[in-house]
């Protein structure tokens, strides 16, 4: 960090910085981000000294699909692309158990990923043992990562990091993919995760209202030794931290990043010139996405079903989270907008829910 | 049931969908159980099995040698990397197989596409459950229309969801765009896997989208509903949920419930496949054993 904003320097505590841009950015632009926009960004990344740049599909390794939408870009090619412009940050790729596969992570390995996040539903962990042990035994620095963290309570999270570990994870976290949170929910969590395992603990904030930056300062200050952050917060929805205001809040709170403020604020600038129509903001769909806790990925699809629909994409949200749905169920929005419009596409069938039968039968798997 | 007019078929594996299958084996006039089979690990499947009232041994797939008597099928319910390793054991004992783990070894069934090829074949796949509940609705929208691109999305309840599938969504993944390759003729298909933790459970479900062709909704339901019917034959909690074109892309949703037996109605993913699972060893046992005459 130069120019200005260190204080006590020799005490300063080293956090790494992580950045998604050009892999959740993606969701802000239906995935669509092309050869010369990922090539920019990733060089003045690059200039920054950035330790991470993380790309692909904003699902992640092999998401691409009508469920989330289709790149522009085939995996390899952004790999390809991004990989020649890095010399000093590593090059990470995401991928969920489900939706990618070990041969994508294969292949991703092989166009010279450095860095594989491994993420799974924050109750799901241990769909990752597979791919954290290929991970393991490839030699590949290996992170596990639970998205929608504000579903779980914070013991909860910190087991499920355990067995991160347990399966070869060299850095587990949380995702905070809702943009729920508040600096006390984070500084609770990442408290109890650090004192479960011995690895580097990941945060990955969302905007939703207003709290990213002030809920990875506070990750950090619970012991978090790696926090994400995207350019002009380009992310789903509200948006992500946003990375150039989020290193120089970390060095003036007292950690050192080792990146260079001004290439950080000109890639920042180029981000937002080259890479979206314009840089998120929290309107008004967004804040209740978030206060309802549903995946913010989910916003571009929610919009359009429920224009198509003409129903309230505020209710949308909010009966999504009612039913408690996870990242990758965007098929739930059709069922869902539909049901309000009252334009059911539902037949009628047999077997209607027998809610006390399936209290009574629930036993049998507990 | 009268001892001697039934088979004798035995259960590899007793995680959750072993212990599913075992009580509609239970249920089934054609079909007795003798045995079942468990790695020592799976000690506690093993005693929902023995609490059923079925004999169980905790030696692994060669355990099934130990009994007198041979078994006429042999059911895979235990995890599709082990598969193979069983089938090249299971292979010398003669019985038909029916795998019910996402393994791509043997030759994959539909009951209701092409189900009497488990009568000519020694080992049978059942694909996944997310297979068992789409192609069958795939298979008769293929006939009728060419789509250029086919994908399934599948979200079954967390709780319903054991060890052996969480450590095998690779090959469920692969065996299904697979088995849907190959009895739709599209080749270009994705597969995903939700797994979701919601309380209560929520309901499997199979979300199906084709993209490439002039759908028509008319003919699109009427097809969508005689799949349907037919796999309800074996199935009774089969339902479509929601079958409509949307923005050119025809687009189907499927709810599998539980429709008995002791699992929770949500866990139709265990359902679906183990009533495929019955109804093939059924047929099997039909075409074997001697019909009373009236």
């Amino acid at each position: 960090m130069n120019q200005g904003t260190r204080e006590s320097a020799e005490h300063a505590r080293p956090v790494m910085i992580h950045d998604p841009t050009l892999r959740d950015g993606h969701h802000a632009v239906r995935h669509q981000l092309g050869r010369d926009q990922l090539r920019r960004y990733a060089a003045a990344a690059d200039a920054a000294r950035v330790p991470v740049v993380e790309i692909g599909h904003g699902n992640g390794l092999g998401a691409s699909s009508l469920q989330v939408g289709r790149a522009a870009l085939a995996d390899g090619e952004m790999l390809t692309v991004v990989r020649e412009q890095l010399s000093h940050s590593k090059m990470g790729v995401f991928m969920l158990p489900g939706w990618g596969t070990s041969r994508d992570l294969k292949e991703a390995i092989g166009h010279g990923a450095d860095v594989v996040r491994i993420g799974a539903h924050c109750t799901e962990g241990d769909t990752t043992e597979r791919h954290l042990n290929f991970l393991r035994d490839a030699g590949v620095e290996a992170h596990g990562v639970l998205l929608m963290s504000h579903m779980a309570a914070p013991g909860r999270l910190a087991e499920e990091c355990r067995q991160l570990v347990g399966f070869g994870a060299s850095a587990v976290g949380i995702f905070d993919s809702s943009g729920h949170y508040l600096p006390a929910d984070v500084g609770e969590r990442i408290a109890a995760i650090a004192a479960a395992v011995d690895v580097p603990v990941i945060f990955h904030g969302h905007n939703n209202l207003g709290m990213a930056v002030a809920n990875s300062v506070a990750a950090a200050r619970a012991g978090a030794k790696i926090i994400d952050g995207c350019a002009r917060g380009f992310g789903a929805g509200a948006g992500n931290a946003q990375l150039e205001v989020l290193v120089p809040v970390l060095e003036r709170s007292g950690f050192s990043t080792g990146i260079d403020l001004y290439a950080l604020l000109d890639a920042a600038d180029l981000a937002e010139r080259e890479l979206m129509p314009r840089p998120p903001t929290i309107d008004s769909v967004s804040v209740v996405s978030g206060l309802a806790g549903v995946f913010s990925g989910f916003k571009s699809r929610v919009l359009d079903i429920a224009s198509r629909e003409r129903v309230d994409p505020r209710d949308v949200f909010f009966e999504l989270g009612r039913r408690q749905a996870v990242a990758g169920q965007e098929d739930l929005i059709v069922d869902v907008a539909m049901e309000l419009s009252g334009r059911e596409i539902k037949w009628p069938g047999p077997g209607k829910s027998e809610g006390a039968r399936d209290r009574r039968v629930r036993r049998g798997f507990e | 049931m009268d001892q001697g007019s039934s088979l004798n078929v035995a259960v590899v594996g007793a995680g959750l969908i072993g212990i599913d299958l075992l009580t509609k084996i239970k249920r089934s006039g054609l079909l007795d159980c003798g045995l079942v089979v468990a790695r020592d690990d799976q000690a506690r499947g093993l005693r929902s099995a023995a609490a059923l009232g079925c004999r169980t041994a905790g030696g692994g797939v060669r355990s099934l040698a130990a009994g007198r008597q041979g078994f006429d099928i042999v059911f895979d319910a235990s995890n599709a990397v082990s598969h193979a390793e069983h089938w090249e054991y299971l292979e010398t004992l003669g019985a038909l197989v029916i795998d019910l783990t996402p393994s791509m070894v043997g030759h994959m069934v539909a009951p209701t596409v092409n189900g009497a090829d488990a009568l000519v074949h020694r080992n049978v796949s059942l694909i996944s459950c997310g297979g068992q509940a789409s192609i069958p609705v795939l298979h008769a929208l293929a006939r009728r229309y060419s789509p250029s691109y086919i994908e399934v999305v599948t979200t079954a309840a967390s709780v319903s969801v054991g060890r052996a599938t969480r450590l095998n969504l690779d090959e469920y993944v692969e065996t299904t765009q697979a088995a849907i390759r190959a009895f739709t003729g599209v080749a270009d298909v994705k597969v995903m896997v939700n797994i979701s933790p919601a309380e209560p459970p929520a309901t499997f479900r199979v979300a199906i989208s084709l993209a490439g062709d002039d759908f028509d909704l008319g003919v699109m339901r009427r097809d969508v509903a005689t799949a349907a019917a037919e796999v309800r034959a074996f199935a009774a909690g089969f339902d479509i949920a929601a079958c409509g074109v949307i923005e050119g892309k025809a687009f189907i949703a499927a709810e599998v419930k539980a429709s008995a037996g002791l699992i929770p109605r949500y866990a139709g993913n265990l359902d679906i496949i183990n009533s495929a699972a019955i109804v093939v060893a059924e047929r099997y046992a039909a075409g074997r054993v001697p019909r009373e005459r009236p």
